[in-house]
């Protein structure tokens, strides 16, 4: 079943939205773009101010109690508005992994400064195709090997890795103080993205086995609900850039928006972008039921397309002005495929919901 | 548990215990003529027992209550495969229609009642030859006939007209003013006199709409439900009636479900095709898309419920899941191989691949154009310009054939 907002997640949605319409603007991000590890420092600081590190913690750790729709509806507004670091998302994951699998003195010493965004948190599963990889290595307390491109690794205090210790997977959280990072080059390089070099790391194992193959999945699905309240975020904000444009924009004595070719295609996103919007909402709906990796990885997959098909036709009804570093649109096309990498490609959420399918069917 | 989801319950209860006389099974072997009288019975028996006309008021014979409950019943119903389709225009817009705009009530009250059990169907005579979509270029004209009017024309796509014993009717009473502004509604009888009606075989094979010809067609004057030259906005108001319906994110095709069978059973170059790339990407995509739109049903619910007006989103379900059974339908014949070439034309839409795909194309026509919804969306919704219309404004006999 789907869900109605109430007043207090409206007012989250509109205050979160007014906010962040005041202070990011297209000229502030586009420098990010040519320089490493470098992020829209206001948006971080207004994340903290306002609260939305901790929105989605529990309160016993400084956390604000709301859950998955709330924190939701943050992502959709720094969706519209390119949030200026990447480090929301991750950082909810990575409390969430301790929260839930760690001991009390782990979330004692992690969830509150967490929660109040001193420190950031990072997700480190993926390696190169491989979404949840296992080629680091655990032993003796202790981690070795690379977790190449992390977002938000060139500035998380804390990350959550997956890894094998020769005989089972394993999920485990390591300070990163020591670890060597090497930002890399993105075509989205505000997300932060760096290369974490383990070498004799000290790291406190969370779940081992399948618990830890279940656990990292889980994860992945968390922030796949709010990574596709943020894909529609962005998808919605291109369709109304989309809409403005072809309501002002005139050629052959008519507005372009006149013209069936284009109208059609932006009628097109909207559509897209009212299925981003209820799979995504859905999902956040479903946390907690046996059905949830299921709607998660089906919003994953409908947000994915919508914001990526979205940023594509968004620059072609600009014509000529949409390709310019100026307009900006390209930060919409650079962010859809960094989301879309990000907690898993529609490949590894196809295979997910697939399966799940069968299961059900059998 | 909410007083909706007991009222769902106790439908479902019921619709379970008249199945197996008037569900899917039981009508299997029928010809048309025996599946009607099966359907006449079935509508009989859902008057008795309470589910008619579920949000028409009490005083014409409904249960006077909400659109909620309505689609509810609906959504249930959809499952059993009742023969109910030959109603479903009649009880989905002219009925409603004449409850609202004709004055004799005695004579309503009596249409509704012999509507609601079956006995009498209704049709909606609008689109002609020279327009589906541009309902106001229609051409057929009544002009007035002593104390009433006589009508001459064409209109096509009737839908069960041939079974029909009534129908409401926008005709030209006035070629000389713009195109919306000389229409005039009637209601007809369907067997009176001049009236022909001829059904078209359609590209599956079945024959549910018609041509119907009007032959100098006498109607009194008390047949009238519009002012003359208001008819345009009683028939807007026609089609804007039946806005809280059941909708089906398979585009009214077979079962995503029904797909993930058939990928079990079936291979590719000897391979399980449940295990290929193309097949699943197809399957976890229109999964997706299926789930999306079923929650933004399960949302407009949820505000109908609330007492608020559901958003214009859910005006998507149609443009977006027919098209996906159509290629989806495309895929399983596919699927099948040279066994896909199999075909019984009158097997049912929802539960067999053949059948949804050769009727899918009627799916994105009728009740309005893939290309007319995008545009009520980029027009109504998004506030996008309207097209270019040289007929604007321009009277009726002065537009450019």
């Amino acid at each position: 079943m789907s869900i109605l907002y109430d007043e207090g997640q409206q007012a989250i949605a509109s205050e979160s939205r007014r906010i962040l319409e005041a202070h990011v603007t297209t000229e502030a991000l586009l420098p990010l773009l040519e320089t490493q590890d470098a992020i829209f420092e206001p948006f971080w600081s207004i994340a903290k101010e306002q609260g939305w590190t901790a929105v989605a913690l529990p309160e016993a750790y400084g956390g604000l109690g709301l859950g998955l729709i709330e924190l939701g509806l943050v992502a959709l507004q720094a969706g519209r508005s390119l949030s200026g670091a990447p480090f929301l998302t991750p950082s909810f994951g990575a409390a969430r992994a301790i929260l839930d699998h760690g001991d009390e003195a782990l979330k004692q010493h992690w969830l509150p400064k967490l929660a109040t965004g001193d420190a950031i948190g990072a997700i480190a599963f993926a390696e190169g195709q491989q979404v949840i990889g296992r080629s680091l290595a655990f032993k003796d307390g202790k981690l070795g090997g690379t977790k190449p491109a992390v977002t938000g690794g060139t500035r998380a205090d804390v990350a959550v890795v997956t890894a094998s210790d020769g005989k089972e997977p394993i999920l485990a959280v390591a300070e990163l103080t020591g670890v060597e990072r090497q930002a890399i080059d993105s075509f989205d390089n505000s997300r932060c993205a760096a290369d974490l070099i383990f070498a004799d790391t000290p790291a406190i194992v969370l779940a081992r086995g399948p618990a830890a193959e279940e656990a990292a999945l889980h994860i992945l699905a968390l922030q796949a609900v709010i990574t596709a309240h943020e894909q529609t975020g962005g998808a919605e904000k291109l369709l109304e850039t989309a809409r403005d444009y072809a309501l002002t924009r005139r050629a052959f004595g008519q507005p372009i928006g006149a013209f069936q070719s284009v109208k059609h295609r932006i009628a097109e996103i909207y559509a897209l972008v009212e299925l981003a919007r209820a799979g995504a909402v859905h999902a956040a709906s479903r946390e907690g039921q046996e059905d949830f990796i299921a709607a998660a990885a089906a919003a994953r997959i409908q947000a994915t397309d919508s914001y990526d098909t979205a940023a594509r036709d968004c620059v072609q009804v600009h014509g000529g002005i949409g390709v310019t570093w100026e307009a900006g649109l390209h930060l919409h096309m650079r962010r859809a495929r960094s989301l879309a990498i990000e907690q898993g490609n529609l490949f590894f959420w196809e295979d997910v919901l697939v399966d799940r399918l069968r299961e059900k069917a059998a | 548990m909410s007083d909706i989801d007991t009222y769902r319950r106790k439908a479902r209860t019921w619709l379970e215990s008249v199945a197996p006389r008037f569900g899917r099974a039981a009508r299997a072997e029928l010809s048309e003529e025996e599946d009607l009288a099966l359907g006449r019975a079935y509508l009989k028996e859902r008057f008795a027992a309470g589910y008619a006309g579920i949000n028409w008021p009490i005083e014409f014979g409904g249960q006077g209550l909400g659109h909620i409950e309505k689609v509810a019943f609906e959504t249930e119903e959809m499952q059993f495969g009742m023969p109910t389709a030959y109603f479903s225009i009649s009880l989905g817009m002219p009925v409603p229609i004449i409850m609202r705009f004709c004055e004799d009530k005695a004579w309503v009250k009596e249409r509704v009642l012999k509507a609601l059990q079956g006995e009498e169907i209704w049709c909606q005579l609008f689109s002609e030859p020279a327009g589906g979509s541009d309902l106001a270029g229609l051409r057929t004209r009544a002009e007035t006939d002593g104390n009433g009017w006589k009508i001459n024309g064409q209109k096509v796509w009737t839908s069960w007209a041939q079974y029909s014993d009534y129908g409401v009717i926008v005709v030209r009473t006035d070629p000389t003013v713009a195109k919306h502004k000389g229409l005039t509604y009637f209601w007809v009888d369907m067997k009176a006199p001049g009236v022909t009606v001829r059904p078209i075989k359609l590209a599956g094979g079945d024959s549910h709409v018609n041509e119907v010809f009007f032959d100098d067609v006498k109607v009194g004057d008390d047949h009238r439900m519009s002012p003359v030259g208001g008819g345009f906005a009683v028939a807007m108001a026609t089609l804007m009636i039946e806005r809280y319906v059941a909708t089906d994110s398979a585009g009214f095709g077979p079962h995503l479900d029904l797909f993930v069978a058939l990928a079990e059973e079936a291979e590719i170059n000897g391979r399980p095709a449940i295990e290929d790339g193309r097949i699943r990407q197809q399957i976890a995509r229109n999964h997706a898309m299926r789930n999306s739109l079923d929650a933004i049903t399960a949302r407009a619910m949820k505000m109908m419920q609330a007492g608020m007006e559901p958003g214009p989103e859910g005006s998507l379900n149609k443009l977006v899941s027919v098209r996906s059974r159509q290629k989806l339908s495309e895929l399983a014949i596919d699927l099948q191989g040279a066994a896909g070439l199999h075909f019984d034309a009158h097997a049912p839409v929802k539960q067999d691949w053949g059948a949804s795909w050769i009727n899918a194309p009627t799916g994105r026509i009728a009740g309005g154009a893939d290309e007319m919804l995008l545009n009520t969306i980029a027009e109504k919704i998004l506030g996008l310009p309207q097209d270019h219309r040289p007929d604007k404004g321009v009277p009726f006999n002065q537009i450019p054939a």
